[in-house]
């Protein structure tokens, strides 16, 4: 048994499952938003980074590592709901080409402004929990406390996103103001409220994914979303941007399959990998793995 | 009629399009020979930024498909360009460009082909998936293009003559300068020239169709995917282009330098100068000249030492926000905004 916990196979699948959760969870911010807004944020992954950084930083000012959690995901809250307010607002009922570049605009901006305020070097976060890998024997088992920490707390928060849609008031009138702002508005629901919560829940969620990436890699620095931003577009791609179970489970693949190209092929491959599987899907199915088709009116 | 006025009138015709190119090369080159060696180099890569933005124009103003990716294709161009050049270096520089081009225009091919099935945000994303894998794939073939550290060759020397020709031939470095500004002009106004017949020709108008209707266009007879990756491929042979003379100007072609960040400045120059319109690229173009000189002004003005970290990255937190309000407020640029004007003096005198 112990053998087949450290085989080739299942250390990549152990490893690439711990990455792909987080693919996932930025996959899911990406769906919330264009559910609610239908604008792809490009600075999904840069608004998350900062606000990783107004929080983080205070680790240096020795305060708790949770406690810094706390303070990043408020910054997030209040980023994400003062975006939607100020950049987002003007843009509804726009060219689809408008909020792609005041997105990418705003990307900018936020890398630019990380760099000035907190430089361009890469800070190495301390962990809470142990990254040294457990073993089974002389073998190693690729799970330590902290990618246990880090599965598990980004499957409650999917969870928890999922539970909040499914079963409370608040989020059947979010549901209700994706679906049909019109009748929802009619019906006495705040649609322009739920439309600036949608971003603040989606904020969050790619905030606390960004820390999570900044404590078990190469640290916290301004670029340090790029990739991943890239990799969660693809996995929600991937679902068809409506469908949070799609892209939560396509990013938990890209994640497998890159940590297996790169022990077998090459890793230089990776980072071309999500992009040929994006390529390939979309040749299957234009409109996404999973989404219902839909009929186009002329 | 105004002088301005029939200047305008002649982009109508073919003939007019040329005497307009030839027109504004030759007055560029007079430009050139006359300012300062340290503007020639502005210029120079004013040219190259402009030759970019041609290839955004036509790609996000006439097809309308957003592409973030564009420096990846620069990138192409750049390596296509060093590489050449390592191993052929008595080949005359046209040779490098026409490379560039084609293979700027080949991997536009592979990247347009999948990338224009898709509509809106999902073609941005996978532009923009395409230019973040495109600077590790580069550095990852060290032998071929140095790795991290950059491609280094030749850069543009200026043959005798011209050294001769441009006053002192005894200063090499400002006949060096004039040259390279020269050559960029040059192309510039080539690359101008066919883009503003492209615009004018069935292509052009096909293009405007598909962006504003494509299920009118496919009703006219319009074949959709073809035109999409036409815009796709000929933007990214411009992108090859300009790629090739960035390189050819530093003799240097590093993978960073062609990053998301370019990606954004020139995107960001389109919209500021007016997507979809000749004159707005040209605008673009000339802001791109003087962008950098503006901003180590703003910096020097605002005390701002420029190695610190504020210094260091306030060009793009400036161009963000240019990207950010112009879209917000005039989304159509400085051409826009003139034609706005215009508008309403024409309105005014008619009154």
């Amino acid at each position: 048994m112990g053998a087949f916990f450290t085989s080739r196979i299942v250390s990549d699948i152990l490893i690439g499952a711990a990455q792909g959760v987080l693919v996932g969870l930025i996959a899911l911010s990406l769906v919330l938003i264009w559910q609610s807004t239908h604008v792809l944020n490009f600075a999904q992954g840069a608004m998350a980074m900062f606000a990783a950084f107004c929080g983080m930083t205070m680790l240096e000012h020795g305060l708790n590592y949770w406690v810094c959690v706390l303070i990043s995901l408020v910054a997030a809250m209040l980023l994400g709901g003062v975006t939607e307010r100020v950049l987002v607002r003007p843009l509804y009922g726009k060219a689809e080409i408008n909020s792609i570049v005041v997105m990418v605009g705003f990307l900018g901006i936020l890398e630019s402004g990380a760099s000035s305020i907190w430089s361009g070097m890469a800070r190495q976060l301390t962990s809470p929990l142990s990254q040294t890998y457990f073993t089974l024997g002389s073998k190693t088992l690729y799970l330590s406390p902290f990618s246990l920490f880090q599965i598990g707390s980004a499957l409650t928060l999917m969870l928890g996103v999922a539970a909040l849609f499914r079963f409370t008031k608040i989020g059947l009138q979010l549901r209700a103001s994706a679906l049909a702002p019109e009748v929802s508005r009619l019906l006495g629901v705040r649609v322009s409220r739920m439309l600036t919560l949608g971003w603040i829940i989606s904020s969050a969620v790619g905030a606390f994914a960004a820390i999570i990436i900044a404590t078990s890699g190469s640290g916290l620095f301004p670029s340090n979303m790029d990739g991943f931003f890239v990799f969660g577009f693809i996995a929600a791609a991937i679902g068809g941007l409506e469908s949070p179970g799609g892209a939560i489970l396509a990013g938990l693949l890209i994640g497998i399959i890159q940590t297996f190209v790169a022990d077998y092929l090459s890793p230089s491959w990776v980072a071309f990998t999500p992009v040929l599987i994006l390529v390939l899907s979309q040749l299957v199915r234009p409109a996404g793995i999973f989404t219902k088709n839909t009929t186009r009116r002329l | 009629m105004k002088i301005t006025q029939i200047l305008l009138r002649l982009r109508y015709s073919s003939l007019g399009r040329l005497v307009l190119a030839l027109l504004g090369t030759v007055v560029a080159i007079c430009v050139v020979l006359l300012v300062s060696a340290q503007s020639d180099t502005y210029i120079a890569n004013a040219g190259a930024m402009t030759i970019a933005i041609l290839g955004l124009s036509l790609l996000t103003g006439w097809s309308g498909q957003v592409s973030i990716g564009n420096s990846g294709f620069m990138a192409v161009g750049a390596f296509t360009t060093g590489i050449w050049a390592n191993h052929h270096q008595s080949s005359p520089i046209i040779i490098s460009l026409l490379l560039s081009i084609l293979t700027g225009a080949i991997a536009g091919l592979l990247v347009g082909i999948p990338a224009t099935r898709l509509k809106g945000p999902y073609l941005a994303g996978m532009t923009l998936a395409f230019v973040t894998a495109m600077v590790p794939f580069i550095q990852s073939l060290g032998k071929l293009t140095g790795g991290s550290g950059g491609l280094f060759f030749a850069n543009l020397s200026s043959p005798s003559w011209f050294a001769n020709l441009s006053g002192d031939p005894q200063n090499f470095i400002v006949a060096n300068y004039r040259w390279a500004a020269t050559v960029s002009v040059v192309i510039t106004g080539v690359a101008y020239y066919f883009m503003s017949n492209l615009f004018a020709s069935r292509a052009g108008r096909a293009m405007r169709l598909v962006r504003d209707n494509d299920v009118a266009a496919e009703l006219m007879g319009v074949n959709l995917g073809r035109v999409r990756v036409g815009a796709f491929v000929i933007s990214a042979a411009y992108a090859g282009l300009a790629g090739s003379l960035v390189a050819l100007l530093s003799g240097v072609a590093r993978a960073d330098n062609f990053g998301l960040a370019l990606s954004i400045e020139i995107l960001s120059l389109l919209v500021l100068g007016g997507i979809g319109t000749l004159s707005g690229a040209l605008m673009a173009g000339l802001l791109a000249a003087y962008a950098s000189t503006l901003i180590a002004k703003l910096n020097a003005l605002f005390g701002l030492n420029p190695y610190s970290n504020l210094g260091s990255n306030s060009q793009g937190i400036i161009f963000g926000l240019l990207l950010v309000v112009t879209m917000l407020t005039a989304p159509q640029g400085m051409a826009g905004l003139l034609k706005k004007i215009s508008h309403l003096r024409a309105r005014k005198e008619a009154e």
